[in-house]
């Protein structure tokens, strides 16, 4: 298993390959105009990932393609939820396709609010692309991401992508668990000191 | 209601990754429906998940995956998906304990446990080897020495109680794990009723507690 740690090391040209505004006019137009070109785009980018999501998820290859495929029915009929000031398309996809494993994977539910709190306070007359930048912002977190110490990432990446708990984490890693909780603490203060926000 | 007592960034990244019980999440959104905070730390928490989703080394669909995926979407009728409200807080009471508080606090089922304790189990709540739970506890009453084997996720909802730890009140959350023992002690003015989670079982220090702990069933 711990194998699995170095498959997870990242392609650092993956997200080369889309821009953060386009997957935003993307899933936008799939929403508006029900915009097949657009959904495909998203399919070429997503589905692949989606499907190496549930494939650490535990499911197998076939499953995992199936999960893959509905994930990608779901963003079709929930496109009109997607809201480009609450959240970056890469956040939105990876919720749809957390939910959907948790349902069928782990075969329970996931209780969550709506998390509004920045679009509550957007009556600030900036107009539709300004708004965008409240959300958190995807590239200046893709290159914080990068900066972090890979001891640090391995234990996010476990807990994310292995479904694993603190203490599954602790003990394929060998490490205690307040070492598993402290690395995580000092990864997202990292993050929140890079988006500008106080701890 | 200022808070002052929050979840572990580890136990917001669980949440945000999945891999938490759904009695966890239940504590967790509860907790987040009265804090701005943490509704903008898992926020953030979903980010950091969306990037690390684009990080995945991509595996290649099936040939006819997309075929498969438009026939699916023409074949099934488009239902327009709502997604389901939170129902607006109550008395106190977040919005989305209220499917499993349908008549709110007042009557609720107590059960008495011990002397000062009554419980109430919230039922059809997957929480591994633990449980969801309403306590509420009379005023000074002091709840044995106990660690736990798991996590414990502790929602006030009214009144306040004081640990090793600090003072929690409405809204605050407390987040332990099996390396913390506490001994909560409730405050002499009114009863706390808290929404407790664990996802394993608790663990009694004294002998006492421990003979208490068959009966009790937590």
């Amino acid at each position: 298993m711990l194998l699995a740690v170095t498959n997870l090391i990242p392609e650092s040209e993956n997200m080369a390959g889309m821009a953060v505004s386009e997957a935003v006019d993307w899933l936008t137009s799939v929403a508006k105009n029900r915009d097949r070109q657009a959904f495909e785009h998203l399919y070429d980018y997503f589905a692949p990932r989606v499907k190496s999501y549930m494939m650490r998820q535990g499911a197998d290859e076939s499953s995992a393609d199936d999960l893959a495929q509905e994930t990608m029915v779901q963003i079709w009929r929930k496109a009109h939820h997607y809201d480009p000031r609450k959240s970056a398309v890469s956040t939105w996809i990876f919720r749809v396709a957390r939910n959907l494993q948790i349902d069928r994977l782990r075969k329970h539910k996931l209780h969550e609010v709506e998390l509004t709190a920045e679009a509550e306070h957007n009556d600030d007359g900036l107009g539709a692309h300004e708004r965008f930048e409240k959300r958190p912002d995807a590239e200046k977190l893709t290159a914080l991401i990068g900066t972090l110490p890979e001891e640090q990432m391995d234990v996010v990446r476990l807990a994310f992508f292995e479904g694993l708990s603190h203490s599954e984490v602790s003990y394929q890693l060998s490490i205690p668990i307040g070492t598993v909780k402290s690395r995580i603490r000092l990864a997202f203060d990292k993050l929140r000191m890079g988006m500008g926000e106080k701890i | 209601m200022k808070i002052n007592h929050h979840p572990d960034d580890a136990t917001i990244l669980a949440y945000a990754a999945g891999a938490v019980t759904e009695g966890f999440s239940l504590v967790l959104a509860a907790h987040m429906e009265l804090c701005p905070h943490c509704r903008n730390r898992m926020a953030e928490a979903n980010a950091v998940g969306g990037e690390l989703l684009s990080e995945l080394r991509p595996v290649a669909m099936s040939a006819g995956g997309l075929d498969n995926i438009w026939s699916r979407i023409e074949q099934e009728p488009e239902v327009a998906v709502t997604q389901p409200a939170v129902p607006a807080a109550v008395d106190g009471v977040p919005g989305v304990l209220t499917p499993y508080l349908p008549e709110g606090l007042g009557s609720l089922p107590w059960r008495s446990l011990i002397p000062g304790i009554r419980q109430y189990v919230l039922g059809g709540v997957e929480s591994g080897r633990g449980s969801v739970r309403m306590l509420s506890i009379a005023p000074g009453t002091t709840i044995p020495h106990h660690t736990h084997m798991g996590g414990e996720l502790t929602l006030v909802i009214k009144g306040a109680y004081e640990d090793e730890t600090g003072r929690y009140g409405s809204g605050d959350l407390a987040d332990l794990d099996d390396t913390v023992g506490h001994q909560p002690v409730v405050g002499r003015d009114e009863p706390c009723i808290c929404l407790i989670a664990t996802d394993d079982r608790l663990r009694f220090s004294g002998i006492f507690s421990r003979m208490l702990q068959p009966l009790v069933g937590i």
